[in-house]
């Protein structure tokens, strides 16, 4: 039999988060139609989008209204005050980006007339209620992007 | 429309395997063509393949084409993977039954498949945390435990069901399980396990939980008029019930109650033309504890709010008032996403032919139905199964 060669080849050990595994979204205006809501989240605004049309409130926030199939929509604010109707505490099985930070509260938070998923911070399970208040807050990332979440009032 | 029969199938072990998505597709591969001698894979002109994230799990599109090599089929009429998530199976199972209800196809193959441990856990969770909206709700890292544990939280609050009734649910599957060798999880557990299992999400604990699982199985279905020709103990489907409200959990219909399975509990009774009475095996979608005791309710056997008395009494036992998950269920078997309904659609067809063991065997059933939800259980599927034909 022939000998046959055989060569150790080099692969990058480590690659960065790709795009598709990082929950968070791309924000500006070269990539989502709705980027306003996220210039209204660096101004401390919790907002969504209305049917001009129909007068229905949005959630998510769209381009087109699923009732009357109107593209004039305009945004409202949602308040930064919500309530808490239901709670528990990750505490295993978190996705990458994610692990770091257990255990943590996720929530389904009453604000503006909806009820929206939210991580809930500076709490423990143990201490929150149901029917809670809690208070907006923004959290950003290292390259300047952000997102809701609610912290419990003290 | 003509009326449809499953006429065989095979399955694999379920579980952690020591096997590749492409081994699972052989294994189960193997045991469904040899269940039925007079059909050979070339026969089958419709392949439907319930896979819910081969994409993420194993790095793969185009799938069915290689279920059709790698078993031999050359598909002439209808080929492509079906997802509905956790449905994907019974998605699957509705296609290839419409291809020959429609006599678009005289023999199709419903196959499910998933393998889902990764060697890395942490990814494999990614993969389940894109199953809700992932910019809206995957996003504050909302998998399926956390929306179920909020769920469980709401219905105690409201109807006082308690951690101890959710935790009979997993302990009546798992005992069905351990008379399943094709289960998971091969182990009773007692009501003290459940507690003492570690807490994924409160009020959830692991064994509240479905297990992460690799498996795959597939079933035959023919023209109901042919069945016969195959074997003498055709399973004929008579009926099914679907329906999807809303996806973002803004826009459930509710948390507590699941409008949409009560939708497709009445659109499955009126196409079989029975009443709930008439169904003698329930397959549920038991995710999760409380996931079977809100299906108590909205199928109707428990009245709203009383399915955690209903399991407390032993009513979903064999001999009570329905025999619920005797194949062992999600809690005992393990839920290979895709699988899962093909496992179900098996397991009673197995009723019917007599060929499970005595402890899980509901002697006499005639009607059967099986159940999944997907996503934040936002859609709901039925299919109803009858022993004799209809």
């Amino acid at each position: 039999m022939k000998k046959v060669r055989f060569e150790r080849i080099k692969r990058t050990e480590t690659i960065k988060l790709p795009y598709m595994l990082d929950f968070y979204p791309l924000e500006d205006e070269k990539n989502i139609r709705i980027s306003q809501f996220f210039n209204n989240l660096k101004e401390g605004r919790l907002t969504t989008t209305r049917c001009k049309k129909c007068a229905k409130v949005l959630w998510p926030p769209r381009i087109v209204c699923p009732s009357c199939f109107s593209d004039e929509l305009e945004w409202t604010d949602l308040g930064t005050e919500g309530e808490l109707y239901a709670f528990t505490e990750m505490r295993l099985g978190a996705p990458l980006g994610f692990v770091e930070d257990l255990p943590f509260c996720i929530g389904i938070v009453k604000i503006g007339g909806l009820s929206i998923s939210a991580r809930i911070d500076n709490a423990k399970y143990e201490d929150l209620k149901i029917g809670q208040k809690v208070r907006l807050k923004i959290v950003e990332l290292n390259d300047g992007r952000v997102f809701y979440r609610f912290e419990v009032m003290k | 429309m003509r009326k449809v029969a499953i006429v065989g199938g095979g399955a694999t072990r379920c579980g952690k395997r020591e096997a590749t998505w492409r081994e699972l597709v052989q294994e189960a591969g193997k045991e469904m063509f040899e269940d039925v001698d007079d059909i050979s894979p070339k026969d089958v002109e419709a392949l439907l393949v319930g896979s819910a994230q081969p994409e993420r799990f194993v790095f793969q599109v185009h799938v069915a084409p290689m279920v059709a090599e790698y078993l031999g089929m050359t598909p002439r009429k209808v080929i492509a993977k079906t997802e509905l998530m956790c449905a994907s199976g019974q998605a699957a199972i509705r296609y290839a039954w419409a291809c020959v209800a429609s006599g678009m196809a005289d023999v199709a193959v419903a196959f499910g498949v998933e393998k889902m441990y990764m060697p890395d856990m942490a990814e494999a969770q990614t993969n389940m945390t894109c199953v809700l909206d992932r910019e809206w709700d995957g996003i504050n890292g909302l998998s399926a435990p956390p929306f179920f544990a909020m769920t469980a939280q709401r219905h105690m609050l409201e109807h006082g069901t308690t951690k101890e009734q959710m935790a009979l649910v997993s302990v009546k599957n798992h005992h069905y399980s351990t008379m399943n060798p094709l289960a998971q999880f091969q182990k009773e557990v007692t009501v003290e396990d459940v507690f003492k299992s570690p807490v994924v999400a409160p009020p959830l604990n692991l064994f509240d939980c479905s297990g992460i699982t690799d498996g795959a199985a597939g079933v035959i279905l023919v023209p109901a008029e042919k069945a016969k020709k195959y074997t003498d103990t055709p399973m004929y489907i008579i009926g099914s019930g679907q329906a999807s409200i809303g996806n973002t959990i803004n826009n459930l219909a509710s948390i507590t109650e699941w409008i949409p399975l009560k939708l497709a509990v009445e659109e499955t009774l009126r196409t079989a033309k029975i009443t709930l009475k008439d169904v003698d095996i329930a397959e549920l979608h038991d995710c999760f504890t409380i996931s079977e005791i809100m299906e108590y309710e909205a199928f109707g056997w428990a009245k709203k709010g009383e399915g955690g008395k209903f399991i407390k009494n032993g009513e979903p036992y064999i001999g009570g008032t329905i025999a619920a998950n005797p194949r062992g269920g999600l809690l005992g078997c393990g839920h290979p996403l895709g699988a899962t309904a093909i496992l179900q659609a098996l397991d009673i067809l197995q009723q019917f032919r007599g060929e499970v063991p005595e402890g899980r065997y509901v002697k006499g059933a005639e009607v059967a139905v099986t159940h999944n939800l997907s996503g934040a259980a936002n859609v709901h599927s039925i299919l109803a199964y009858s022993r004799s034909e209809r």
